[in-house]
């Protein structure tokens, strides 16, 4: 275990490394302090001066120390836009990207594991085959549209009058397919809950449930249609096994058969391919803040792109690419400690 | 009455184009106690026979006619519920590889308990004791700490004890072991099949054994029966079968076998192959290899005629009955 | 010596590929919906009624005009028009176009990419393997969305939002591109190392060929077949990635839309009922996305169907 847990923290520190490289590199290569210190009055020898003294004429490897040294410090730089340290701006929207993500991954594990595992027990079954299809349809759908069309039916509201009103049962159709909105599609509105530090919540208040809503169904809606397709498929290979067949041979009860030696057994690459879609997850993070103007990391690093607030840019890579690391160690810890097939130094048994 | 009758069992597969015939009309008894084993070539069908007493034929498979009566009651009839009462508790099964059988990512423990606990009301403590219990008969060194292990932990052999003990938790009438060897090192296989007998034998429990091989059929079982393309050619006695095998295949199987060779001279192999599913002749399946092959024999199913305690599928066979019988009422 | 000569037309006919191809309902249609949109794409100058960048064709008194059946609308734009009073129709043609260029070319790009890059770390082994691969595995855990966002944001930023308009189709080529290599690579190392054992490749070094000449013309006619099926999906993946790159605005620009930025510049008029300036381009986008994947999914299961879970 000790063993593993060194590796895995090596390697970290590998990645951590080469991110950091290619954030200092990119700081380098785009951003100008001194740019935005003074102003266009300055003289060139006083701006040399001024460059000895912040000591950006020094060699490259030196400033790379010195940014590396001020990271590990905690210290990434002030942001352009906000005047304050970068972190500070970054822990403040952390916490509404945080509640999105968590909304969502609710919502995915409520609803894929029951979908899955039925769609693999009842392959033939009408509703399986309704989900399966509404998940190849879910797939083909980028996440940003389908937060637009959610926004149109839930929170604008969609008048159908195609059917003929003057009918009783145009009338009813009419109705039933129209919608009347009304959920927020705005930010994470005005009833937060302070928990800690810069965190306040929007899961303690009626109306911050409601804004989150339509912008944790969007991420949910990607994520959804990509776990029930892989459920499905894991669990109807393991349901061919003998060592199912087997355990019907026992006379074991069909729900203990499905729910603890399938399911088990299909969990274990679930969630290996889960800590994988992690990954997908922040992108579609940014996309989902984006339509919804969740005020969370996402929409803060589009911002800080089109104001080319270099130091916020930088400082939101290094931070998510320590997120990734830590998350796929636990990932990879997570599934060693499940898995009894996997010893964790890493070797398969 | 036989502990286990089957029926004119018929299994089919379902598959595009129409059915494909597994099992025809097979008929077969065990009684208490005995030992019969089951042999015939891959594809013959052995397998199918054995899976579908429990109804665990994988998809697409289904019986499609015939019965199975298990102390009178017919089990192809019953529904999942009752079958899952008997499974594992008055039936139990050996599957082939321990390894592919034994779920990986569940503890032996949680496997035995399980199937314990399944059909009678008792602790997960008195289950465990149990299951310490059998895993000492099957002869596994320090019982108690097997328990808490999962299966990549044993060697092969040990995971195959493992299943017998499993098989025997809930002291079964009949075990149906399903090439219980074959996936074993060739050093242990003796041991296995020398541990399965014994144990048959002091609980009197009746034993289906399938297999391919004749050597292990002759050590172990009383009473034996030969499948070719889902049909039993021949049924009876072992003892009386291995020594004057009356059915051509049977001949064949026991002549291929390389003990029956001379040394430095070429091994007997019937010639031709077994047909698949899709490709049964008509008649007598095994016609169009046999050298005694006759129109009669191509065109329709022979019927069972006894020779001896042996009742056998051929008309060759019965037309030299029938030569015996002239013999014998002309020479006084 | 007598050959019979069978002509690749019947050879075609005859092949399973074809024969499971007839017999899919779902693969035919989706076939045909992607021919049609394709064509349709491809010779949008000549199906537009109007040509919607052309700016002394746009009235601004056209604009916000609702489609056909719904009440405002107007004839002469089938599919309504937006907020400066272009034709939705004609849009929506020329960004299909732009979105199925920057599809097709990033999957080339990304193949020739992955396909080197594959085949370099699965026949040398060693180093350059573990060098590969462990770059491939980092930009994977990022997810190759998350990669060409950052890549497409120090672009911008770099060069400018002019400038970045300009270019943006050679742009987002390059960054999809880039961002997709790791799976096609990794698909490609599996069959170059799983044919690596078989016999042919020994046979082909006894007989003394140098390495890139076992490489190309014996191992990688092998490993084409699962780039096909990925490709496709890629397809449909590069056209997702590029329509989210536009939305976020690292993306194609107003003049020169795709589908994407299509989406972008009507979600601004979503609030005031003009819904399809949003939604007809997304539906499109969705139906393109979905025939690929059809037909992806058919391609899949043809070719290898236990190997490709998905």
């Amino acid at each position: 275990m000790l063993a593993f847990l060194v590796q895995r923290i090596s390697q970290a520190f590998l990645v951590m490394f080469v991110i950091s490289m290619i954030a200092f590199a990119i700081q380098d290569g785009l951003g100008d302090p001194l740019q935005e210190l003074v102003g266009m009055s300055v003289s060139l020898e006083e701006r040399d001066a001024l460059r000895d003294e912040m000591g950006l004429n020094d060699p490259i490897y030196v400033q790379y120390v010195r940014f590396a040294g001020n990271a590990l410090q905690g210290d990434l730089g002030i942001s352009y836009f906000y005047g304050k340290p970068t972190l500070q701006v970054i822990a403040e929207h952390l916490p509404a990207t945080l509640e999105l993500v968590i909304g969502a991954s609710l919502i995915i594990m409520v609803f894929s594991v029951p979908i899955g595992v039925y769609a693999a027990i009842r392959p033939q079954a009408f509703l399986s085959k309704f989900f399966m299809g509404i998940s190849t349809v879910g797939i083909s759908i980028p996440v940003f549209l389908t937060a637009i069309m959610l926004i149109q039916l839930f929170s604008i509201g969609v008048t159908i009058e195609v059917f003929p009103a003057d009918t009783g049962w145009g009338a009813w159709l009419n109705g039933a397919l129209s919608t009347d909105g009304g959920l927020p599609s705005y930010g994470r509105g005005d009833e937060l809950t302070h928990l800690f530090g810069t965190w306040n919540s929007g899961f303690f208040s009626w109306n911050g449930l409601l804004h989150l809503v339509l912008p944790c169904v969007s991420l949910a809606s990607i994520m959804l249609p990509l776990f029930i397709r892989l459920i499905r498929a894991e669990m109807m290979e393991v349901l061919q096994s003998d060592y199912i067949r087997y355990a019907r041979a026992k006379g074991l009860s069909s729900g203990r058969i499905n729910f603890l030696h399938a399911l088990k057994n299909t969990m274990l690459p679930v969630i290996t391919v889960g800590g994988v879609q992690l990954g997908i997850m922040v992108a579609y993070t940014i996309l989902t803040e984006t339509v919804f103007q969740w005020p969370g990391m996402g929409l803060m690093f589009l911002e800080a792109i089109t104001r080319s607030d270099i130091p916020l840019i930088v400082a939101y890579l290094m931070v998510v690419g320590l997120v990734f690391v830590i998350t796929n160690t636990i990932v990879d810890l997570i599934y060693g400690l499940v898995n009894p097939t996997v010893k964790l130094t890493g070797k398969k048994a | 009455m036989a502990l286990l009758e089957v029926k004119n069992l018929d299994v089919r597969f379902a598959v595009r184009g129409g059915d494909l015939t597994a099992l025809r009309g097979i008929s077969f008894s065990l009684d208490k106690g005995e030992r019969l084993g089951l042999v015939g070539e891959s594809g013959a069908g052995k397998s199918v026979a054995a899976f579908s007493i429990l109804n665990l034929i994988a998809q697409p498979g289904y019986i499609a006619g015939g019965q199975i009566l298990f102390e009178g009651k017919d089990l192809a009839a019953m529904s999942e519920r009752e079958l899952r009462k008997i499974r594992g508790n008055r039936i139990a099964m050996i599957f082939q590889d321990p390894m592919m059988t034994l779920n990986p990512v569940l503890t032996i423990g949680t496997q035995m308990v399980e199937a314990i606990k399944a059909h009678r009301r008792i602790s997960t403590k008195d289950a465990r004791a149990i299951a310490v219990d059998k895993l000492r008969k099957v002869q596994i060194p320090s019982p108690e700490k097997r328990l808490d292990q999962y299966p990549h932990e044993l060697s092969g052999g040990m995971r195959q004890r493992v299943i017998i003990a499993i098989a025997l938790l809930l002291d079964p009438e009949i075990i149906i072991a399903d090439e219980p060897t074959t996936a074993l090192d060739v050093t242990i296989q003796a041991e296995i099949m020398a541990l399965l007998l014994d144990l048959c034998e002091q609980e009197n429990v009746a034993l289906m054994l399938i297999t391919h091989d004749l050597g292990v059929v002759s050590q172990v079982s009383q009473r034996m029966l030969v499948m070719y393309s889902g049909r039993i050619i021949e049924q009876g006695p072992t003892r009386e079968i291995i020594n004057d095998a009356q059915h051509p295949y049977t001949q064949g199987l026991i002549n291929a076998l390389p003990q029956m060779g001379e040394p430095g001279a070429r091994l007997f192999q019937i010639p031709g192959a077994m047909p698949s599913l899709k490709n049964v002749p008509a008649g007598c399946p095994f016609n169009p290899r046999c050298s005694f092959a006759t129109d009669e024999c191509r065109s329709t199913m022979p019927d069972y005629v006894r020779a001896g305690n042996v009742d056998v599928a051929c008309y060759e066979v019965e037309r030299l009955i029938a030569q015996e019988q002239q013999a014998r009422e002309v020479a006084p | 010596m007598m050959t019979a000569t069978v002509s690749r037309w019947a050879r075609v006919r005859d092949s399973f590929l074809w024969y499971s191809f007839k017999r899919d309902k779902v693969a035919i249609a989706s076939f045909i919906v992607l021919l049609a949109m394709v064509l349709s794409a491809i010779f949008a100058p000549l199906l537009a009624p109007t040509d919607p960048y052309d700016l002394a064709l746009i009235d601004i008194m056209n604009s916000e005009l609702p489609p056909v059946g719904m009440s405002g609308a107007d004839g002469a734009f089938p599919l309504g028009t937006d907020a400066q009073g272009r034709d939705m129709l004609s849009t929506i043609l020329y960004g299909t176009r732009v979105s199925l260029m920057i599809g097709f070319g990033a999957v080339v790009l990304q193949a020739a990419l992955g396909i080197m890059f594959g085949l370099l770390a699965g026949y040398l082994g060693g180093r350059v393997d573990a060098i590969l691969m462990r770059i491939a595995d980092v930009q994977l855990s990022f997810s190759t969305l998350m990669v060409a966002i950052i890549v497409g944001a120090v672009f911008k930023a770099s060069f400018g939002s002019l400038m970045f308009g300009e270019i943006a189709i050679y742009m987002l080529i390059f960054i999809i591109g880039v961002a997709e290599w790791p799976q096609i690579a990794r698909t490609v190392r599996a069959s170059v190392l799983a044919e690596k054992k078989k016999e042919y490749v020994d046979a082909a070094k006894v007989m003394g060929f140098r390495t890139n000449r076992i490489m190309f013309r014996h191992i990688l006619p092998n490993t084409l077949s699962p780039i096909f099926v990925i490709g496709t999906v890629q397809i449909a993946n590069a056209i997702i990635s590029e329509a989210a790159l536009s939305f976020l605005g690292l993306g194609m620009p107003e003049t020169q839309p795709s589908l994407g930025s299509l989406i972008k510049s009507g979600f601004d008029y979503i609030q005031s009922g003009s819904w399809w300036i949003t939604l007809l381009p997304g539906v499109v986008l969705v139906v393109l996305v979905l025939v690929i994947n059809l037909l992806g999914d058919w391609l899949r299961d043809v070719m290898n169907p236990r190997l490709y879970k998905g």
